[in-house]
C-alpha cells in the first residue's frame, strides 16, 4: 500500500471520523432531550385523563411492563408491553371508522406496524425494536463513501501535478505504483462506508437495542453499496488522470454533470429535441456507476425489494465499470512524463 | 553502478529538440559536472536518464543494461524543483522514503538534516525554498544510492550550506559513487566536478576532465600596431577553436601548442602578445557563447 497515498487516507478518515464524532454528540444531546417520550408512560398517562378509561398495570415474569387500556366509550382497547430498552410491543384494537381504511404494512427502521381490518374493528400491531434493515445503513454509508470516493478520486493526477520526481524513480514498477495507490483509496472509501455504519449503529444503540437484518435484499445492499462507491471513485481516477492539468475541476464539476445527466436521461417527451437530448444523455448515462443503483422500494408485504430488475447484471456492470476505469487510468499512468 | 552510456539521445517536445543526437559516457566513482546554458537539455537529459520523460531517440545503459525499475535502488536524484509534498512533514518524507528504499539510513537523514538546520517536525509547506532543497538532498544522501543524479543541488542555499552539499558529493565519490550534477555556478563546478560535460541546444560541445580542459586551452592575445592586419591562416590552424578580433587586438582560444601559436602572431606583426590561462568559466562561455565571452563577434578567417 502506498504510504503517501495511505496518509491522505488517513487524514480524509480522520476528518469522517471528527464528523460522524459530532453527529454522536448531536445524538446524544437528542437521546438526554427525548427521554421522557421514550416510555410509553407518557401518552397512557395522557389517556387515563380520558373520563371512562380504565388502565390496568401488571408486571410479566420476564420483566415487561404491560398496560392494558380499555376506553368503552371509544370502543378501543389498547395493550402496550413495555420491554424498556427492548423496545415495546402495542396492540391498539379501535373501529375501522377511526382507524386506517387499509390493511396496510408498514417497516420503517426498527419500527414495524401492521394494521389489519376484522369487520368493523381494526388491530394496528406496533413494534418498535424490529430488526433494522441493512440497507438504511449502506444508505447512509453510501453517501460518505461517495463524497470520500469523490475527494481521494486524483490520486494519480495529484502525483503528476509536482511529485513525478519522487514517485517515478522508486524501485517498483509504474503499474505496481497505481495499484498500491488505488489499493489505498480502495481501503480507505471502504473504510469509510464501515465507519459511518458504525456511527450510526452507535446512534441506535442510544435509543434501542439494535437488531440488524442482513437477509435478502439487504446482502445485496451490501454488495451494491460496496460496489458503487468503487467504480464511481474509478471513473473518477480514470478522468482525472486523464485531465490531470485540471483534475480539481474533474472533482468539481462530476457531481453536477452526473445529476444532470441522470435527469436528462430519465426525462420522458415527445419534443424530437428534448428526445434527442434524452438519449444522448441516456448513452452517457451508461457510463455512469450511478446509474446503475438500484432503489430500494417496500413491497406488498412491507418487506424492501429493488425497483430495477437484475440485480447480478448491475452488480456486475458496476464491478466491470471499476476494472475498466481503473485500467484506463493505469494505462494512462504508464504513459506520464515528468 | 559504473559506467553510463548515454547513445545519441534525442528527446522530441512537440516536434522541438530538447536533446538532439547527445552521447556522453559517464565513468564510475566520479563527480562528473553538466553545464550548460538555460534550455540547454540538461534537465531534459537527466529526466530521460531517469525514465521521467522517454527518449524520442538512441537509449541509456547502466552498467550495459537499460534501466529497470530495480535500479533505483541504487540512484538518488535531486530535481531543480521541490517535489515535496506540501502538506506532509519532513518526517514523513523521511518514512516514505524508508518505506521505498531498502538501503535508507533514516539516522543518516536525520543528522543530515540536523547539519542544514531543518526542523523534520515541519511540514514541507512551511519550510523556505532552500530548506526544502536541503530536505531533498539531506533524504539523497542518505540514500546509500551509488549514482547520485542532482539537478542544481545548491539553487536556494546559503553559501554555507552550497559548501556543504559540495562536500557532500565529494565524499560519495571518495567512497566509490558516482556524482552527476547540473549548476550554473561555475565556480562550484570546479570546485567538486572532476570531469565536466557542457550543453548547448541539445547537443554536446565539449567534455573532459576538467585540469585537462584547463591545461589545454589558453587564449593567446595579440595586439597590432592598427586594424588593417591579417592572422596569415594562423585561425585557420587546427588547434585555434576560435579567433575573436576587436580592432586591432586578437584573442585565440586554442587548444594546444599556446606557445607555437603565440610566436606565429608575433611573427604576423603583433607587437604584444601574451598566453592567458582559463578558468573553468571562460572554457564553458567559449563553448556555449563566445560572443560573451570575448563581447565581440568571432571572425573565424576564411
Amino acid at each position: 500500500m502506498n504510504y503517501v497515498e495511505w496518509l491522505r487516507v488517513r487524514n480524509l478518515l480522520r476528518l469522517v471520523a471528527i464528523i460522524l464524532a459530532i453527529l454522536l454528540v448531536l445524538a446524544v444531546v437528542l437521546r438526554i432531550s427525548v427521554s421522557r417520550y421514550m416510555s410509553p408512560d407518557v401518552w397512557v398517562h395522557q389517556a387515563m385523563m380520558h373520563p371512562g378509561v380504565k388502565v390496568t398495570h401488571v408486571t410479566l415474569p420476564d420483566g415487561t411492563k404491560r398496560t392494558i387500556m380499555d376506553d368503552p366509550s371509544q370502543s378501543t382497547h389498547a395493550m402496550i408491553d413495555d420491554r424498556g430498552y427492548g423496545g415495546s410491543h402495542i396492540v391498539i384494537t379501535e373501529p375501522s371508522s377511526r382507524a386506517h381504511k387499509e390493511n396496510s404494512n408498514v417497516n420503517v427502521g426498527s419500527i414495524h406496524v401492521i394494521e389489519s381490518q376484522n369487520g368493523a374493528m381494526t388491530t394496528t400491531v406496533v413494534d418498535t425494536n424490529g430488526a433494522v434493515p441493512m440497507i438504511y445503513y449502506m444508505l447512509l454509508a453510501d453517501i460518505v463513501a461517495l463524497i470520500v470516493a469523490t475527494i481521494l478520486a486524483a490520486p494519480l493526477a495529484r502525483e503528476i501535478d509536482g511529485h513525478l520526481e519522487i514517485t517515478l524513480t522508486k524501485p517498483i514498477s509504474r503499474v505496481r505504483f497505481a495499484l498500491g495507490i488505488i489499493g489505498a483509496d480502495v481501503a480507505g472509501i471502504i473504510a469509510a462506508s464501515i465507519l459511518t455504519v458504525l456511527a450510526f449503529y452507535i446512534c441506535q444503540l442510544l435509543f434501542e437495542s439494535p437488531r440488524l437484518d442482513f437477509s435478502g435484499i439487504n446482502a445485496r445492499a451490501i454488495a451494491m453499496g460496496l460496489a458503487c462507491p468503487l467504480a464511481w471513485y474509478a471513473m473518477l481516477c480514470a478522468a482525472t488522470t486523464w485531465l490531470h492539468r485540471s483534475y480539481g475541476a474533474v472533482l468539481g464539476f462530476a457531481w453536477p454533470v452526473a445529476i444532470l445527466v441522470g435527469v436528462l436521461s430519465i426525462i420522458s417527451t415527445n419534443n424530437v429535441v428534448a428526445l434527442f437530448v434524452h438519449d444522448v444523455a441516456w448513452t452517457l448515462s451508461r457510463l455512469d456507476p450511478l446509474s446503475y443503483v438500484s432503489f430500494a422500494e417496500p413491497d406488498g408485504h412491507g418487506l424492501l425489494t429493488y425497483s430495477g430488475s437484475n440485480f447480478a447484471l448491475r452488480l456486475s456492470i458496476q464491478l466491470f465499470l471499476f476494472v475498466a476505469y481503473g485500467a484506463l487510468a493505469i494505462w494512462k499512468w504508464q504513459r506520464v512524463e515528468a | 553502478m559504473s559506467t553510463i552510456t548515454i547513445s545519441n539521445l534525442r528527446k522530441l517536445y512537440g516536434g522541438v529538440p530538447a536533446v538532439d543526437g547527445f552521447s556522453l559516457e559517464i565513468p564510475e566513482s566520479t563527480v562528473f559536472g553538466l553545464l550548460g546554458p538555460n534550455g540547454a537539455g540538461k534537465t531534459t537529459t537527466f529526466k530521460c536518464m531517469l525514465d521521467l520523460a522517454r527518449p524520442s531517440g538512441g537509449e541509456i545503459r547502466y552498467d550495459g543494461k537499460p534501466l529497470v525499475p530495480e535500479t533505483f535502488e541504487r540512484i538518488a536524484y535531486v530535481p531543480e524543483r521541490s517535489v515535496l509534498y506540501d502538506w506532509m512533514t519532513v518526517n514523513e518524507h523521511v518514512e516514505m522514503t524508508r518505506r521505498a528504499f531498502a538501503s535508507f539510513d533514516p539516522a543518516r537523514a536525520v543528522e543530515l538534516l540536523g547539519q542544514f538546520n531543518v526542523d523534520p517536525r515541519k511540514r514541507a509547506r512551511a519550510l523556505s525554498k532552500g530548506m526544502r532543497t536541503a530536505v531533498m538532498i539531506a533524504i539523497a544522501f542518505a540514500r546509500n544510492a551509488t549514482l547520485l543524479i542532482l539537478d542544481e543541488p545548491t539553487s536556494g542555499l546559503d553559501p554555507v550550506n552550497q559548501r556543504h552539499v559540495l562536500s557532500l558529493m565529494i565524499n560519495e565519490a571518495a567512497k566509490g559513487n558516482s556524482v552527476i550534477f547540473s549548476s550554473h555556478q561555475i565556480g562550484q563546478v570546479e570546485r567538486a566536478a572532476e570531469r565536466i560535460a557542457v550543453m548547448d541546444r541539445g547537443r554536446l560541445v565539449l567534455e573532459g576532465l576538467v585540469d585537462d580542459l584547463k591545461a589545454d586551452r589558453k587564449i593567446v592575445e595579440g595586439i597590432f600596431p592598427d586594424v588593417t592586419f591579417t592572422l596569415d591562416g594562423i585561425a585557420n590552424d587546427a588547434r585555434v577553436a576560435r579567433a575573436d578580433r576587436t580592432e586591432r587586438i586578437v584573442r585565440l582560444l586554442v587548444t594546444a601548442g599556446a606557445d607555437e601559436i603565440a610566436a606565429r602572431l608575433s611573427g604576423a606583426g603583433a607587437v604584444g602578445v601574451r598566453v592567458l590561462d582559463l578558468n573553468l568559466e571562460d572554457i564553458f562561455l567559449y563553448a556555449v557563447a563566445p560572443a560573451t565571452a570575448t563581447t565581440d563577434v568571432v571572425v573565424k578567417e576564411s
